[in-house]
């Protein structure tokens, strides 16, 4: 078991090699062909700037070795020079912005899960009764609220209206300016979650091993406990990865709603500046994390299900 | 009819079910799968039970399990061992399940949790019911895989479902009804999804069951071979109705129903003897 | 298997798939019509559509005309400005009818686009299957490891913030998911009997994925648009309140949204008015789409 999930490992990560190279190889490609990139000529850039890039990526030498230096460096976790922040390399910023982005992604994936499971569970178990309906009603409510809308109805409502909370900024990771963005991005996700959940749930109440289960006079909740859940988390585990990628496209929305210096901020404010470096460099750190997303969902898959093999 | 008039002062009585009706609730309306069900079971005992899919076979005794889909509801009573199992609270009936009652289902393949071992499986019976250690019921898992002649047991208890083949599955099913040594065990269908040979050993473990532990069988089957080889009694349900009851050898050879005659005459004839 | 006979082509076209088809067809209109959450959300996306496209006929303002004496008017049915205006004085109503015709335009034809490049793709990798399937396949894998919406910004921040760009960046990416589905439906069909049947007559590949796989997809397809339109309108509008969708003088739910919480503590009703029509949109597609699924492939829940 163990060295067969070594082997699954070592294999996934190498079949996430080339994944990684097209990407890469994307970032390098937008880099060269965009309008105002480094690698163009028309641009007007101070002239450190320009040195620091004709250094970082030998704009002397052939393409392919320039690419080659640029996975190289990639490699050793160098995504090189921010593009308009002077003095400042993307490793900087991403690293001044990852602790604040891995707070909130983390925390609501969490939060997600917890919550979204266990609202799913108890409106299976209880069906076709008023819980079971009004958790569907709102999860569906907050499927229909986009985090764009949500978030500005929430800082509308507990920080302006009630002034409860603070509406926005860092402030060192305090726990009351995360509640509200770690709700507007864990909303979405409990609805999508919670109704996932239910309808996996009652497919397994539904199957012929708890049919069994039942018949051995066992009581509900041992039943719901040992033989449910294991079974009727599998689509959950599924939806990891996408729930990640959604909390990520959230967490952009968020941050700039609630004015956090996560990395979606620097992702938007690079975007708009057309800070080449600095987007190829966020999209290949999230695309990294999605791959390692997708193997860890696989591993927990065979964990879960025997009849999984790696 | 008669043999069920001289059971009642039976001390030998297992199971009486009377006037048992079944009803669903459906989008269509109101339906009754079963209607006025009467019959009985001793110990040591066979009843099997024959009829075409979707004559009530099943939810008859889904319905005195208490297994019956949520829409579903019964009339009628249930006597196992004095007890009612029909007016019984749920939490009541749990401790009769599993316990004095043991229930095989029709497909083994799909009955077993698939993500639990097969040792979980069965010990979780008696660590329920009768509080025994996880090690006592290993115990008790190894010993019941025996009765159902499972060679390698020691390695089975640590192999998943899907590792093991249909008959395979069918004879841990019955190990499961056999884990808290049961008065009572419902198979339903028991050998259909299995192979002629397979069939055939399964049927003859419920011979052993029934003379050696004294346990009441009852076999729902639409084989009437099958019933044959293993019956005491025979109960032949049509539409929901019991349509003829009596020992086995009474209603195969002297068939009173129309539709008992039908059944017996779609018996290939080498078959008939 | 023992008497081959000659099929008529006609026959196992009306035996397979045509009759049973229809009925499946006239059955899934009976069970969504008796769904009242589903017909109460078709009503809405039929009224919010209607408005958006004729509404602004009928109003007095102009979608861009401002309104130096009426900034921030709040909801007001005496001066024609039924859910106020903004902070050029324009007309909220309006903005909200024409940027509805915007969301709705780019929700339906960005999915067409996702749908045309993923029923193609799906039923060539199912159909064919092989190592031509495990290369189509292992390219969708590689492309759904790309967060998609940054690779979204990322092609509108290279070639420029483009409407029609727009509505092809968003198809070029929505189309994975749709392809996914078509081959694992596709090959499901493959083994069915009428497949077998027009293979043993002899009938061309490309006639049998064209008469009898695609209209056999026809349901999961229906019910996968109901579900993107709605995901594709929030992508739009995501874009847009980032300020790399639609841009001024044009609008768009979203970026009447994102103006709206700008300016939320001023005037509410810029950001409640916009999310409402929205919300309302999007529930009523799940609402379809759900009914739609149910309606057809019936499962008891």
């Amino acid at each position: 078991m163990r060295t067969n999930m070594i082997k699954f490992i070592v294999k996934r990560l190498l079949i996430a090699i080339p994944t990684l190279l097209v990407i890469i190889a994307f970032g390098f490609i937008m880099m060269r062909v965009a309008p105002g990139g480094p690698f163009t000529s028309e641009r007007a850039l101070p002239p450190e700037i320009e040195r620091n890039i004709q250094e970082a990526y030998n704009l002397n030498k052939p393409i392919w070795e320039q690419f080659y230096i640029y996975i190289k460096n990639l490699s050793v976790g160098d995504f090189g020079p921010s593009f308009k922040y002077k003095d400042f390399t993307v490793n900087e910023l991403i690293l001044s912005g990852l602790p604040v982005s891995v707070t909130l992604g983390l925390s609501s994936i969490i939060i997600s899960l917890f919550i979204g499971c266990f609202l799913g569970i108890v409106a299976a178990i209880k069906r076709n009764t008023y819980f079971d309906y009004s958790v569907m009603s709102i999860s569906l409510i907050g499927i229909c609220i986009p985090s764009f809308v949500m978030a500005p109805l929430l800082s509308l409502f507990f920080g302006l209206y009630l002034g409860l909370l603070p509406t926005s900024g860092w402030n060192g990771g305090n726990v009351l300016n995360l509640i509200l963005p770690i709700t507007a991005l864990s909303l979405p996700q409990i609805a999508v979650i919670s109704r996932m959940m239910r309808a996996s749930t009652i497919e397994v109440l539904n199957s012929n091993f708890i049919r069994t289960a039942r018949s051995k006079g066992l009581s509900p909740s041992y039943i719901v406990r040992k033989h449910v859940i294991r079974a009727s988390i599998l689509p959950i585990i599924e939806y990891l990865a996408p729930a990640s990628a959604g909390l990520m496209t959230g967490s952009i929305i968020v941050e700039q709603i609630f004015g956090l210096p996560g990395i979606g901020r620097y992702f938007v404010v690079g975007a708009l500046q057309r800070d080449y470096t600095l987007v190829s460099g966020v999209m290949i750190l999230y695309a990294s994390l999605l791959i390692a997303l997708i193997l860890v969902t696989d591993i927990l898959r065979a964990l879960l299900d025997p009849r999984v093999k790696l | 009819m008669q043999l069920t008039q001289k059971n009642i002062n039976n001390s030998n009585l297992l199971l009486k079910v009377n006037n048992l009706s079944v009803f669903f609730n459906t989008p269509e309306g109101n339906i009754q799968v079963v209607k006025d069900a009467n019959f009985s079971l001793n110990k040591g005992e066979c009843l099997g039970v024959v009829g075409e899919s979707g004559s009530g076979k099943t939810q008859t005794f889904f319905s005195i399990t208490g297994l019956l889909s949520s829409n579903g509801y019964c009339k009628g009573s249930a006597i196992f061992k004095g007890f009612d199992l029909i007016t019984s609270s749920e939490e009541e009936k749990r401790r009769y399940l599993g316990k004095s009652i043991g229930f095989i289902f029709q497909d083994p393949m799909t009955s077993l949790t698939p993500h639990m071992k097969i040792g979980k499986q069965l010990s979780e019976i008696a660590i329920f019911h009768e509080k025994l250690s996880s090690k006592l019921a290993m115990e008790r898992s190894l010993e019941v895989l025996d009765i159902v002649k499972m060679p390698k047991s020691r390695d089975l208890i640590n192999s998943y479902p899907h590792e093991l083949s249909g008959g395979m599955k069918q004879r841990i099913m019955i190990a499961i009804s056999l884990m808290c040594r049961p008065e009572l065990i419902i198979a339903d269908e028991p050998t259909t999804a299995l192979d002629v040979t397979t069939q055939s050993e399964i049927l003859s473990i419920f011979n052993d069951l029934k003379s050696n532990m004294n346990i009441g069988i009852i076999l729902i089957s639409h084989n009437i071979g099958v019933i044959a080889e293993t019956s005491d009694n025979v109960a032949v349900m049509k539409n929901g109705l019991i349509v003829e009851n009596g020992s086995t050898f009474n209603v195969l050879t002297n068939p009173k129903d129309e539709y008992t005659k039908h059944l017996l005459s779609c018996i290939p004839p080498w078959l008939e003897k | 298997m023992f008497g081959i006979r000659k099929y008529d082509n006609k026959m196992v076209n009306k035996g397979a798939s045509i009759v049973k088809g229809r009925s499946l067809w006239i059955d899934a209109r009976r069970r969504l019509f008796q769904n009242k959450a589903a017909v109460t959300a078709l009503f809405l996306l039929i009224v919010i559509s209607l408005l958006s496209i004729f509404g602004p006929f009928f109003l007095q303002h102009n979608f861009s005309d401002t309104d130096w004496g009426s900034i921030y008017q709040s909801p007001n049915l005496q001066t024609g400005h039924y859910l106020g205006t903004d902070g050029n004085g324009r007309d909220l109503l309006v903005r909200i009818l024409y940027g509805g015709r915007l969301s709705l335009s780019i929700g339906l034809i960005a999915t067409l686009v996702s749908v045309f490049i993923g029923v193609i793709y799906g039923t060539i990798a199912g159909y064919f299957g092989g190592k031509l399937d495990i290369f189509m396949m292992r390219v969708v894998e590689i492309l759904y490891a790309m967060p998609y919406l940054i690779f979204v910004i990322i092609l509108m921040v290279v070639f420029g913030r483009n409407i029609y760009f727009l509505f092809l960046a968003i198809g070029a990416v929505e189309w994975l998911t749709m392809a996914r589905i078509v081959r694992g439906q596709t090959i499901s069909l493959k083994e069915k009997e009428f497949i077998e049947t027009s293979k043993a007559l002899g009938q061309s590949d490309l006639l049998i994925i064209i008469k009898h796989i695609i209209p056999n997809l026809a349901g999961p397809i229906v019910v996968y648009i109901t579900l993107m339109v709605p995901s594709v309108i929030i992508l739009e509008s995501f874009l847009s309140f980032l300020g790399l969708g639609v841009q001024e003088p044009l609008t768009s739910w979203g970026v009447l949204i994102s103006e709206g919480s700008r300016e939320m503590e001023a005037a509410w009703w810029l950001l409640i008015f916009p999310g409402l029509f929205m919300v309302i949109t999007l529930a009523s597609l799940n609402f379809i789409g759900d009914g739609l699924r149910d309606a057809i492939d019936p499962k008891e829940y």
